[in-house]
């Protein structure tokens, strides 16, 4: 099947929604299964848009790591649109275009249609977050976000203008001959700084507390989880693809991250609105699978963006419909999950496997991701993670303990919600409970991941 | 006996067994924790006694096992707390709301703990490790204190990552993660890294100064016998992993020429030293009954930390017996203050009273067990403390000494004051018709813990020769014993002699007290101070302000400990505030002045 379809298909579609608006939610949920059952008969590989060859035609690309990011993101996707499809019809055009955008961020093997992608995807998360009805924080995306992305411009063009290609692996292999690598610093940096605004690292990230403080259960779960696993993973593949770190550039690109890991916890430490403390905690969350792109595991990063967007999935989409009045604070919701036993148990195993308890799917990560650090000597990176994780788990527990303390709380959720978080959950414990297949998977994704054995014909 | 594999499996199942079967029946659930618990302790002592565990595995996946001599004598010591405490379960779950959590909890945690005690990997210890912080944590909140939770899982947090911080390393040097080859294998620049990771890990799990602070928190507001099994049973895996840290690795470091001690060992015993004189300071203080017994679990913690860093045989068995006798003594005395409070309601010394009147046994059992604390002979405690300042005096460790000496003399002021205050003393008119002595399983668990009290103290010497196939395992010398006495540095001791010596001063006291005129019984309001009639006669008990001059001396500086992490806790938040406050509003030129401004950082001159 060619995998050009995974974008052509919610593209084509979303034209036909303009067309018959009633149509639009069954277009969505078309094209949403289409994918997610049309990804079991794909094949790795490239695929040539347009006849020109690469290096200078634009190139999709399917290998395991790629696969894998699919079928997070779309099945997260497809969840995400199940449970909100009545609520939010309207928005059955935009998350169509949102669908193609995200697929084409994965695939692409093009610096500047990812730059295309990347504001599909953006402008379509904008109007997402329209959903939320505050309106300034919205704008306030908007702006942040094409400021990124037109960072990210800036910088490809550079790089375009110095080697003469936008094809990936061309200009990996180019940069890999290189002398004097300090020459593409500049592009690199402009291009990180641009992809920092988009998943949310520190300090470039005002937009987070406004989008999610208030977000709704269509753009909660869509943001924190299926966008932010989008974004870092495709991040993340450049960064282990092709980024050179080096010198000063990779000092101050250190301090970023730990400053992310660090002050993401404290500001999650010091909330006591529930929305506030898991957008801080994401923040701090994204730090981290940053560093380890960036230290160069990108295998169990991927992982861990895998776990992290099946926890924020959970946990998000249980806190904005307890709050839908707006009252997300942790008295408020004190004794929640007394009689919402299931929504309960999906929620602490979600946070269970966010702060690395044994047993669930965050355990193994981290164990795996700290083991490497060791082996790196990173040990500054170490005691920043290792403290930031005691204080994660402290304002977990303190809110796991509030959430389940036996006052009465009359809200209970809807039915639907209960079934689909508690199987995303029982994941969690399952990946957390058996490693091979994790281990299998990692190995088809190492294979592939260094020397780019895919770019090029 | 079923394999250490099936002992962890069963416990588990007969865990879920009893969450579940809580709704149909209380009783039957409780009746499953005792089961268990009793299972598990008769396993693995007999598999300790005959010698030879089964450590096959066949069903749990990456786990192996292995039984050492040091494992069995603290899977002995910490199961038997729990078959001890698993007598109180049915008499508890009125008062904890959750009682099928807790009767699942209790036999987890028990699984869990054979799994770190017995593991011969360390990333599965590991496993274990945080897997009882998470089962014990959420027993605490039965009784309805979050905060102590939380402040549980912040230290034993940090425990934990510095174990894992440790393991790690400890996989980097030796390239292992099996726990006898990589101890065996430390060397080069990260020994005194992992040394100090593993001693901060066994600190916080054991309470030791300066991490102490959830240690009153946790065993003053858990419920009243849950108290007893952190006390007893968790908290000895803060032990565990310190004889492993002070013990098994091979010492380094430059050493102190006078007494022939590295400096990292001494500067381990120094904290506890410490910690001694930081939990007496502080028992001293308490008004709860319960928190005093913290205090003191505190206190003792210390004297294992100086025990297991001086490194020679004698100071080894003396920490490894207190590990028992303390254990003994402390949930004796824990569990004697939940039977009270199961009848009063509260754990206050203040309030209470004359409780020997209507529960004499509790009283007796009390008794022994203070007694063994403070380490006055003929109960376990005396044994290992004569132990432990022998080799403190023979090193002429001379601050340490007075710390452990303190810790003694301090012991005395503050164990027998819950026992005037609660025990003694008139009877309060408001428990005279309600109080009834124990039921008669709580009275079963605490006449055997008594009896241990006393066995320990007057034949200690089958226990000390199992001690010394530890100490030899451990690589040192044994030492030497006879049939009725232990030969320490300066002559032997003979326990069996010095009970009886005791016997006869008691019997003599008897004998006095019979021939002398009968006391003659008053009511309570029947009270006169300096002529005037006494009207609020609780403030004349006998436990407030008991020790007003002596807590005048330090009272100004008791809060020094809190206020740190109190400031820790603020400066966590601060920081995020300040950021939040730098990063995150409304204005959408934020993000471009931050872009802006690294960028210019980064272009600055040719910095990149």
């Amino acid at each position: 099947m060619n995998i050009a379809l995974f974008v052509a298909v919610p593209l084509g579609l979303a034209f036909v929604s303009i067309l018959h608006k009633k149509l639009a939610p069954i277009l969505l949920v078309v094209a949403s299964l289409f994918i997610l059952v049309a990804l079991s008969f794909t094949e790795y590989g490239i695929t040539i848009i347009g006849g020109f060859d690469a290096p200078y035609g634009i190139v999709l690309l399917l290998d395991p790591y790629r696969l894998l990011g699919l079928y997070i993101v779309n099945i997260l996707f497809f969840i995400v649109i199940m449970l909100n499809l009545k609520t939010y019809q309207k928005m059955s055009t935009i998350l169509l275009v949102s669908l193609a955008g995200l697929n084409g961020l994965l695939m692409t093997g093009d610096l500047f249609n990812l730059f295309v992608f990347l504001e599909i995807s953006g402008i379509s998360a904008y109007l997402i977050t329209s959903t939320n009805k505050n309106p300034l924080a919205s704008f306030q995306y908007l702006v942040a976000g094409t400021l990124g992305s037109s960072l990210y411009l800036f910088g490809l063009i550079l790089l375009y203008a110095m080697f003469g290609t936008l094809n990936i692996g061309d200009l990996a292999t180019q940069i890999g001959v290189l002398d004097n690598k300090s020459v593409v610093l500049l592009p690199f940096l402009l291009m990180f700084l641009g992809f920092g605004v988009e998943v949310k690292l520190l300090p470039l990230n005002s937009w987070v507390k406004g989008i999610l403080s208030s977000a709704n259960t269509l753009s909660g779960p869509m943001i924190a989880s299926v966008y932010a696993a989008a974004m870092s993973l495709v991040f993340g593949r450049i960064l282990n693809d092709l980024f050179v770190f080096e010198g000063r550039f990779q000092l101050i690109v250190s301090f970023i991250l730990l400053l992310s890991i660090l002050a993401g916890e404290a500001m999650a430490y010091q909330s006591t609105k529930i929305k506030e403390i898991l957008l801080y905690s994401s923040v701090a969350q994204a730090g981290l699978v940053i560093l380890l792109f960036v230290s160069g595991l990108a295998s169990w990063s991927l992982f861990m963006v895998m776990a992290n967007a099946i926890s924020k999935m959970i946990l998000f989409m249980v806190i904005a419909e307890a709050a839908k009045d707006g009252k997300d604070d942790l008295s408020s919701l004190k004794g929640l999950f007394v009689k919402n036993k299931t929504i309960g148990l999906s929620f602490t195993f979600a946070s269970l496997s966010v702060i690395g308890l044994p047993l669930f799917m965050g355990f193994v990560v981290k164990m795996n991701a700290l083991e490497f650090l060791f082996a790196e000597q990173l040990y500054l990176a170490i005691t920043a993670i290792l403290l930031a994780s005691v204080v994660e788990g402290i304002y977990f527990i303190r809110m796991l303990l509030e959430l389940w303390s036996s006052s009465e709380h009359s809200f209970t959720f809807p039915a639907k919600m209960q079934y689909i978080l508690i199987v995303l959950a029982l994941v969690l414990v399952f990946f957390g409970l058996t490693i091979e297949p994790i281990e299998a998977l990692k190995d088809g994704i190492e294979s592939t991941l260094h020397g780019g054995a895919l770019w090029l014909v | 006996m079923a394999s250490i594999e099936l002992l962890i499996l069963l416990t588990l199942a007969l865990a879920v067994l009893s969450f579940l079967l809580y709704k149909w029946s209380p009783r039957f659930s409780s009746a499953i924790t005792i089961l268990g618990s009793f299972l598990v302790f008769a396993s693995i002592l007999y598999q300790g006694y005959i010698g030879s565990f089964d450590v096959g595995v066949t069903y749990l996946p990456y786990v192996s096992f292995q039984a050492s001599a040091l494992s069995t004598f603290f899977a002995v010591i910490i199961t038997f707390t729990y078959a001890m405490v698993s007598l109180f379960n049915p008499y508890f779950l009125k008062e904890d709301r959750g009682g099928n959590l807790h009767n699942l909890l209790f036999l987890a945690t028990l699984a869990f703990v054979l799994g770190v005690l017995f593991t011969n990997h360390f990333m599965t210890m590991f496993f274990f490790f945080e897997a009882v912080v998470w089962t014990s944590l959420f027993m605490i909140p039965l009784k309805g204190s979050k905060q102590a939770a939380v402040m549980y899982y912040g230290f034993s947090a940090f425990g934990s990552f510095a174990l894992l911080a440790a393991i790690f390393l400890l996989r980097a040097n030796s390239g292992t993660f099996l726990i006898e080859e990589s101890l065996a294998l430390v060397g080069g620049s990260n020994q005194v890294a992992i040394l100090a990771l593993l001693v901060v890990a066994g600190m916080a799990k054991l309470g030791a100064f300066p991490f102490h602070l959830w240690l009153p928190e946790v065993l003053g507001k858990a419920p009243d016998h849950t108290s007893a099994l952190f006390s007893g049973g968790l908290e000895k895996l803060g032990a565990f992993i310190v004889v492993f840290a002070l013990v098994r690795l091979a010492p380094f470091g430059p050493t102190f020429a006078a007494i022939d001690l590295a400096w990292t060992k001494y500067l381990v015993a120094i904290l506890g030293a410490l910690t001694i004189v930081f939990g007496t300071l502080m028992a001293i203080r308490q008004d709860d009954a319960k928190k005093l017994l913290a205090y003191s679990s505190m206190s003792n913690g210390g004297y294992m930390l100086v025990a297991f860093s001086l490194m020679n045989s004698i100071s080894l068995m003396g920490g490894l017996y207190h590990v028992l006798a303390h254990a003994l003594a402390s949930v004796a005395a824990f569990l004697a203050i939940a039977a009270v409070a199961r009848q009063t309601n509260t754990t206050k010394m203040s309030e209470l009273g004359g409780m020997i009147h209507k529960m004499p046994i509790t009283y007796m059992v009390y008794l022994i067990a203070i007694i063994s604390m403070a380490g006055i002979p003929p109960m376990g405690g005396f044994i290992s403390k004569w132990l432990i300042f022998q080799a403190v005096i023979n090193k002429g460790l001379i601050f340490v000494s007075v710390a452990v000496f303190f810790g003694s003399v301090g012991s005395f002021l503050y164990v027998f004051r819950p026992l005037a205050a609660l025990f003694l003393g008139q009877e309060l008119p408001h428990f005279k018709k309600t109080i009834k002595e124990a039921p008669i399983f709580m009275l079963v668990a605490m006449v055997i813990l008594s009896a241990l009290n006393i066995v320990t103290g007057v034949m200690p010497t089958p226990i000390l020769r199992i001690i010394n196939k530890v100490i030899v395992e451990l690589g040192m010398n044994e030492v030497v014993l006879t049939t009725y006495t232990i030969e320490g540095f300066n002559g032997l001791l003979n326990p069996g002699l010095i009970a009886l010596v005791f016997m006869f001063g008691v019997f003599v006291a008897f004998l006095i007290f019979i021939s002398l005129k009968k006391s003659k019984k008053v009511g309570l309001m029947d009270t006169y101070t300096a002529g005037n009639f006494i009207y609020t006669e609780e403030l004349m008990h006998y436990s407030v302000d008991f020790y007003a001059p002596l807590e005048r001396l330090y009272e100004k500086y008791i809060n020094i400990a809190k206020n740190v992490y109190a400031s820790i806790d603020q400066k966590i938040k601060e920081f995020g505030r300040l950021i939040k406050y730098f990063v995150f509003s409304y204005k959408p030129e934020i993000t471009a002045f931050w872009l802006v401004l690294l960028l210019l950082i980064f272009l600055w001159g040719d910095l990149l």
